[in-house]
């Protein structure tokens, strides 16, 4: 662990002497980032949130904000045509290395100010998730692209992936450049661990990344009944059960009490 | 006013489960059925996964069908012995039904049978309903008298081979004797159907009690609660226990509708007659049967689907 966090920040060092070395005599402001709500609790009246992430970039670069889980393994039903004419199901298709939720904002058009190898090396964009993502089973390049772009309308419908241009208001000031951008938190956003990535762009490269999370918790009722029927099936059967016979039993003493047995 | 649901991880207005709740709470009520075909799809377009639709939904029929079944019991619809007698078929049918799922898995194209099971007992009992319900009426309309009852049957080559069956029984409140093998056998039959389709099957029992077992409608809506509040039990304890996906709070929100739409049902069902409760069944079921056979021809917004469900 520690190794590892001091390679990275070698790692991360010499990027930014390389940085330096290549940009002397330029104004230079070190990139942050900061996420409003760092701590997203789902409680019982959760609808969804607002976030709002900020911070200090260089004056003159373009940004590329990222809000986006690890990358996960997913499985999902296949629809296709049967006997030419009806749909259904035909089988599933795995997803590897796909982040479950990715939010991705720029100033410009992600392809328009980076190279495309620079957009695959961060995972930037959806053509560079295309490279990223594996799926099986698929027998061809030209099925695999279909079956990308399902991904994405897929991930799209249930507003767990979006992506948007030119939303992030660039300000400067003492030759420094604030950013903002507002975002929606979607409710759909299950709970985890979240990671915020600004990315400062110049000459169709990535020069400086910076890096916060979020995390989003169930909290209260919604956190014990969740834990509750994953880890104690049996208990939370039997109380769903009973309160449902109750519920019927009740109604109906109250129906009989009413004077509408006849 | 919006509530988050643990389970579904979804947030969803109040307004929409309790609303659908007391809709298809006042079909089961009314008919006697589940309405699982009604609300897991329903459940699915407002946001809730699959597999947690059809879970939650198993749950919140034991309120239902707990309710419906008293309304029904205090006005003696209830006929006790032959729901134990469908249960017994019915449990057994649902284990041979999981294995032949099972057996359609390995051999691939399941979904494919499952569909066409599906949208073919649906339409047959449909149609079968309508068009014999519709005859009914006319029938005690020239007649000009109200009946509840079936009109009387021919003795055909089948019904001698039935009453010629040991174990032989009187099922009192229903005013019927048959053997006992009679009705575990269909609800067998009904059972394996149902755990094939991955539903309830109150639309096949109520069909099968009208017309194989020939029980009165109000009698038949009682008895098919009863065995769904069974089956229903099983089904919720499953689900909560292997895929943990029973939805508490949502069930709660469908059941506070579910359960008055139920007894508001039986009360009305009770104004109706019998030919006017099955011809409104049989409409119901070939509405869903079209829209069903609409979904399976129309090319769909996505084609990728949560994994899951049966």
């Amino acid at each position: 662990m520690n190794l590892k966090f001091q390679i990275s920040n070698f790692k991360f060092f010499t990027y930014l002497f390389l940085f330096l070395l290549i940009f002397t005599g330029q104004a230079f402001a070190e990139l942050t980032v900061d996420a409003n709500h760092s701590h997203v609790k789902i409680d019982f009246f959760y609808h969804g949130s607002t976030m709002s992430v900020r911070g200090v970039s260089d004056p003159g670069v373009d940004l590329i904000i990222k809000l986006a889980s690890p990358d996960g393994h997913e499985v999902l039903k296949q629809k296709g045509k049967v006997a030419g004419v009806l749909w259904m199901n035909v089988g599933t298709l795995k997803f590897e290395n796909a982040p479950g939720v990715y939010f991705l904002h720029s100033t410009k058009k992600v392809e328009d100010i980076l190279s495309s190898e620079e957009m695959e090396r961060h995972s930037i964009g959806y053509p560079a998730l295309a490279k990223h993502i594996q799926m099986s089973p698929v027998s061809n390049e030209e099925e695999k692209t279909k079956w990308f772009n399902e991904f994405v309308r897929f991930k799209e419908n249930s507003r767990l992936y979006s992506t948007s241009t030119g939303k992030i208001s660039l300000t400067e000031k003492d030759g420094k450049g604030n950013y903002y951008i507002l975002t929606e938190w979607p409710y759909q956003v299950p709970p985890g661990t979240y990671t915020v990535t600004a990315y400062a762009v110049k000459d169709r490269k990535v020069v400086e990344t910076a890096q916060t999370n979020i995390t989003v918790e169930q909290v209260g009722v919604v956190k014990t009944l969740a834990n509750m029927a994953k880890n104690n099936g049996v208990l939370y059967g039997i109380i769903s059960i009973v309160a449902a016979l109750g519920a019927g039993f009740g109604v109906g003493l109250i129906f009989r009490k009413g004077g509408g047995a006849h | 006013m919006y509530l988050y649901l643990p389970v579904a991880l979804t947030s969803i207005n109040i307004l929409i489960p309790v609303g659908l709740g007391l809709v298809v709470g006042l079909l089961s009520g009314l008919f006697g059925v589940g309405g699982g075909f009604l609300m897991t799809p329903l459940l699915i377009m407002f946001g809730i996964p699959s597999t947690v639709a059809a879970a939650t939904d198993s749950n919140q029929i034991v309120a239902a069908s707990t309710s419906g079944t008293y309304a029904h019991w205090k006005v003696g619809n209830v006929d006790f012995k032959m729901g134990f007698h469908l249960l017994i078929g019915g449990f057994i049918g649902g284990l041979v039904g999981v294995q032949a799922i099972k057996i359609l898995r390995a051999m691939g194209n399941a979904d494919f049978v499952i569909k066409m099971t599906y949208v073919l007992m649906l339409g047959i009992v449909g149609i079968y309903m309508f068009i014999e319900s519709l005859q009914s009426m006319k029938k005690s309309r020239k007649k000009n008298e109200v009946s509840l009852t079936e009109s009387p049957v021919k003795e055909s080559a089948v019904s001698r081979f039935l009453k010629s069956l040991p174990l032989q029984t009187h099922y009192e409140k229903s005013g019927v004797t048959h053997s006992a093998i009679i009705p575990i056998v269909f609800g067998g039959f009904v059972g394996i159907l149902a755990a094939i389709m991955g539903v309830g099957g109150g639309f096949l029992m109520v069909p099968v009690m009208v017309y194989i077992l020939r029980m009165p409608m109000h009698v038949v809506v009682g008895t098919s609660l009863f065995q769904i509040l069974f089956n229903c039990i099983e089904v919720t304890f499953l689900q909560a226990y292997t895929n943990h996906n029973v939805d508490f709070i949502l069930a709660v929100l469908l059941l506070l509708g579910s359960t008055i739409g139920a007894q508001v049902g039986a009360v009305f069902g009770r104004k109706l007659k019998g030919e006017q409760l099955k011809i409104i069944l049989a409409v119901i079921v070939l509405v869903v049967t079209v829209k069903i056979i609409f979904e399976l021809t129309l090319t769909p917004s996505l084609l990728l689907g949560q994994a899951g469900g049966h």
